[in-house]
């Protein structure tokens, strides 16, 4: 008789907490999304339902702008990125290269410390540097906490690779050239696709190593918001705010792919 | 294939870039902070004047209060994540293959939404007229509206639902490799359910816990923007002091670097006692 006891105090707790867990987590978002169609200046009680913060967004030059800068940034560093990663996880491929262990440690690093150092160092560079703060610099910075996931990622899909493949090519009399692009890549590119939604998840969700590091007039979404909060003029942030979370739920949902990759990044 | 000395210059070629990057705009930054911490501060930025006011204050404990209050919170915010990670890891490790990746997925797309849209999501919920007073009210719950945002209460709450997925994730991936017939063995054997989960579930777990605790408590640590759109503003966060330094003017930038020192500093502690902690627990052949 045990065998139907067995479990079954945790499974009902387990049901419990997971299912507040998913109240937990879903009920904000969900309170954004009906509030963007609330019809009242003040965002907390329901008035009627409009449209009208959806067309406000579209004459929104600043919110426009801003999401451009954060397309832009995001592209850019998320090209670079895994790019440098890919080169890497490559490099370091190579178990025996002096000093590798040394090297990991410096790209495990920015990992485990706290964002707001990445920041406030960057802007303190900038500033001995006498750089002039903008797209560059957020680049930069956007490109130096994207690239450690990038090569971790690549690396963790290197690990298990298969290299009985590259002496079959070689074998078969494949240059080395052609090895890599016509076998290499391609088996490692799932790996390469999940670092690059990886980075570019990071970058258009950084809010504080942007802020030290973007100089007046060059607003990512994310900054953008955070002076609209605090300035109190929220209306279409909600709308905004929709929009976003139906991009991401599209993404996850109508594309195998990336589910998969995001997946595997964990 | 890759010992021979002329792929190995390869292999230093395309580690090159990322190895410079990393030095020149993350280890050398660091440096920056170090010196600008000897400064003098000036309205804008520094005088290039040394001065040692920045590290007396952070030794005599001016900022005392800051460090002690955000330590409190990623412990707080570490412990209530591993609370309710932990049985959610549990259910998703064990539900069928199918059922498994739509409920990661329930648990990734949260994650996956811009954080400061959550954080503002939160504010509607628990403002003095939002959501939850609403419902509370409407329900007779409550007389009065419960004055929660701009508590220490609302940062707790949304500290946990900014990184449970951090915590649920790489428990969900320890447990998902575990041999659930240990359990039954035990079980078999006589042991109860929680004497089972004690002795065999939670110590093959570990690593899992240790690597949660990595993703949470050490962002939490330094954590600025919930505190600033939920938290009480009379109780500073070492991330908020941090950046009211560096932004607010007069502008004390020496302050700010012997601060960011100070938590980098703790961090360091942290992650040694956490290496410290594991490797012990390896020894013990726990883990």
């Amino acid at each position: 008789m045990r065998r139907f006891t067995r479990g079954q105090f945790f499974k009902g707790m387990n049901l419990t907490v997971f299912t507040f867990a998913m109240l937990f987590l879903y009920i904000p978002i969900l309170i954004l999304v009906i509030f963007s169609f609330n019809d009242a200046r003040i965002v907390t009680s329901w008035k009627g339902f409009t449209f009208k913060y959806y067309l406000q967004l579209l004459d929104n030059v600043a919110i426009r702008q801003a999401f451009l800068n954060t397309m832009l940034i995001a592209g850019l560093s998320t090209f670079i990125s895994t790019l440098l990663g890919l080169l890497t996880a490559l490099g370091l491929e190579n178990k025996k290269l002096k000093g590798r262990r040394g090297f990991m440690g410096l790209l495990y690093a920015p990992l485990v410390i706290p964002d707001i150092l990445m920041g406030v160092s960057l802007a303190l560079l900038f500033n001995f540097l006498s750089v002039n703060t903008g797209m560059w610099t957020v680049l930069i910075a956007h490109i130096t906490f994207c690239v450690s996931y990038a090569v971790i990622v690549i690396q963790s899909r290197l690990e298990g690779f298969d290299y009985s493949l590259i002496e079959a090519a070689m074998d078969l009399g494949a240059k080395p050239a052609t090895t890599f692009f016509k076998v290499k890549l391609p088996l490692i590119m799932p790996g390469v696709i999940a670092a690059a939604l990886l980075s570019f998840t990071l970058s258009i969700d950084d809010f504080i190593i942007t802020f030290f590091t973007s100089g007046r007039g060059f607003d990512t979404l994310p900054i953008y918001v955070e002076g609209t909060i605090r300035r109190g003029t929220i209306t279409t942030i909600n709308a905004l705010s929709t929009l976003v979370i139906g991009f991401t739920l599209l993404l996850v949902v109508f594309t195998k792919r990336v589910r998969k990759s995001l997946i595997s990044t964990f | 294939m890759k010992s021979n000395t002329n792929s190995s210059k390869l292999d230093y070629l395309l580690a090159a870039p990322t190895l410079i990057w990393l030095t020149v705009f993350f280890l050398v930054p660091y440096f920056i902070v170090l010196i600008y911490g000897f400064l003098t501060p000036d309205i804008f930025d520094v005088k290039f004047e040394f001065n040692l006011d920045a590290y007396r204050q952070l030794f005599e404990g001016t900022y005392f209060r800051p460090f002690l209050l955000s330590v409190k919170l990623a412990i707080t915010t570490t412990l209530l994540c591993i609370l309710i990670a932990y049985p959610v890891a549990y259910l998703i490790a064990r539900a069928s293959d199918k059922l498994k990746n739509t409920l990661l997925i329930l648990i990734i797309i949260p994650f996956w939404t811009n954080l400061i849209i959550r954080i503002f999501s939160w504010r509607i919920f628990l403002s003095y007229n939002g959501v939850l007073n609403d419902i509370l009210l409407k329900i007779g719950l409550i007389s009065q509206p419960l004055e929660i945002m701009r508590t220490d209460l609302a940062v707790i709450m949304v500290m946990v639902y900014v990184y449970l997925p951090y915590m649920i994730l790489p428990l969900y991936s320890v447990l998902e490799k575990l041999d659930f017939t240990l359990l039954h063995a035990a079980m078999d054997l006589g042991a109860t359910e929680v004497k089972s989960f004690f002795k065999i579930t939670l110590p093959l777990s570990l690593e899992g816990i240790f690597a949660g605790v990595l993703l949470v408590f050490i962002p939490s640590l330094g954590t600025y923007l919930i505190p600033q759109l939920v938290g009480d503003q009379r109780s500073l966060y070492v991330g908020q002091v941090i950046t009211y330094k560096i932004k607010n003017i007069p502008r004390n930038w020496p302050m700010a670097s012997a601060l960011s020192f100070g938590l980098l500093i703790l961090v360091a502690i942290f992650l040694l006692i956490g290496y410290i902690l594991l490797r012990k627990s390896k020894v013990r052949g726990v883990v």
